[in-house]
């Protein structure tokens, strides 16, 4: 089962301070990705249903929706280090 | 700025230390960093990733390495490649048309309508054998590859 990211952990640190991090628990916005995702599919399915009735040839805005669901998903695992001269940057999604 | 960074500059702009003592310094000091950044809890460091494409098997991420002045290391999961290739095909016709001419603009001249799922898959399995090795003339070096 593919689910989206759990969490996002950002660091960021600069030579001479303390730097920060920022450990997001993205699992808490599930409820209301799931929220967001029904209604849009609810609305993408009227908006499918409206368009097949008036002969439109494209007419796949649910799966579109599906598909950008699990391009959310395939996010897990993102990871970008950057370190510069006197600073550093660590972003990573999981 | 930081204070440690311009302490060292200004020894130099004083004359106190050499550019290589300098140099040396700031290397120390970017060192520094990374180990103490590293010592934190988390992820697999980017020194433990792949150093080069995988012999045999399906590779299941990219990277991009970039050293150099900057040290970048990014890992891209190749399911959210062949997802977003996926994506294109579902995309409205009139939307695809302006992302093609956006993307002409740019000089990258792809038609995603000529995209197949078939093809898609033979793309994702042929980025094995994918190696990008760019050597700048400022000393970067850029290598992509999936492993």
């Amino acid at each position: 089962m593919i689910l989206p990211p759990l969490v996002i952990d950002v660091r960021v640190k600069e030579a001479g301070t303390r730097g920060f991090r920022i450990w997001f628990p993205f699992v808490l916005l599930w409820p209301l990705l799931l929220l967001f995702a029904a209604f849009a599919l609810l609305v993408a399915l009227l908006v499918d249903a409206a368009l097949l009735f008036s002969g439109a040839r494209y007419h796949h805005y649910p799966l579109l929706l599906l598909k950008s669901l699990h391009l959310l998903a395939e996010v897990r695992g993102t990871h970008a280090h950057v370190v510069g001269s006197d600073s550093l940057v660590d972003v990573y999604i999981y | 700025m930081s204070e440690e960074r311009a302490r060292i500059l200004g020894m130099l702009a004083e004359g106190k230390i050499t550019a290589a003592e300098a140099e040396t310094l700031l290397d120390a000091l970017a060192s520094t960093i990374e180990e103490s950044t590293a010592a934190t809890p988390g992820p697999a460091p980017a020194s433990d990733w792949p150093t080069g494409p995988s012999a045999s098997g399906t590779p299941k991420f990219m990277y991009v390495k970039v050293t150099g002045k900057d040290k970048v290391d990014v890992k891209v999961p190749l399911a959210l490649l062949r997802a977003g290739l996926k994506l294109t095909s579902l995309i409205p016709p009139q939307a695809m048309d302006q992302i093609n001419e956006s993307m002409g603009e740019a000089g990258m001249s792809i038609d995603f309508n000529n995209l197949k799922p078939e093809d898609i898959e033979e793309i994702i399995a042929s980025l094995r054998e994918m190696e990008v090795n760019v050597q700048a003339a400022d000393g970067d070096n850029v290598r992509v590859f999936c492993a």
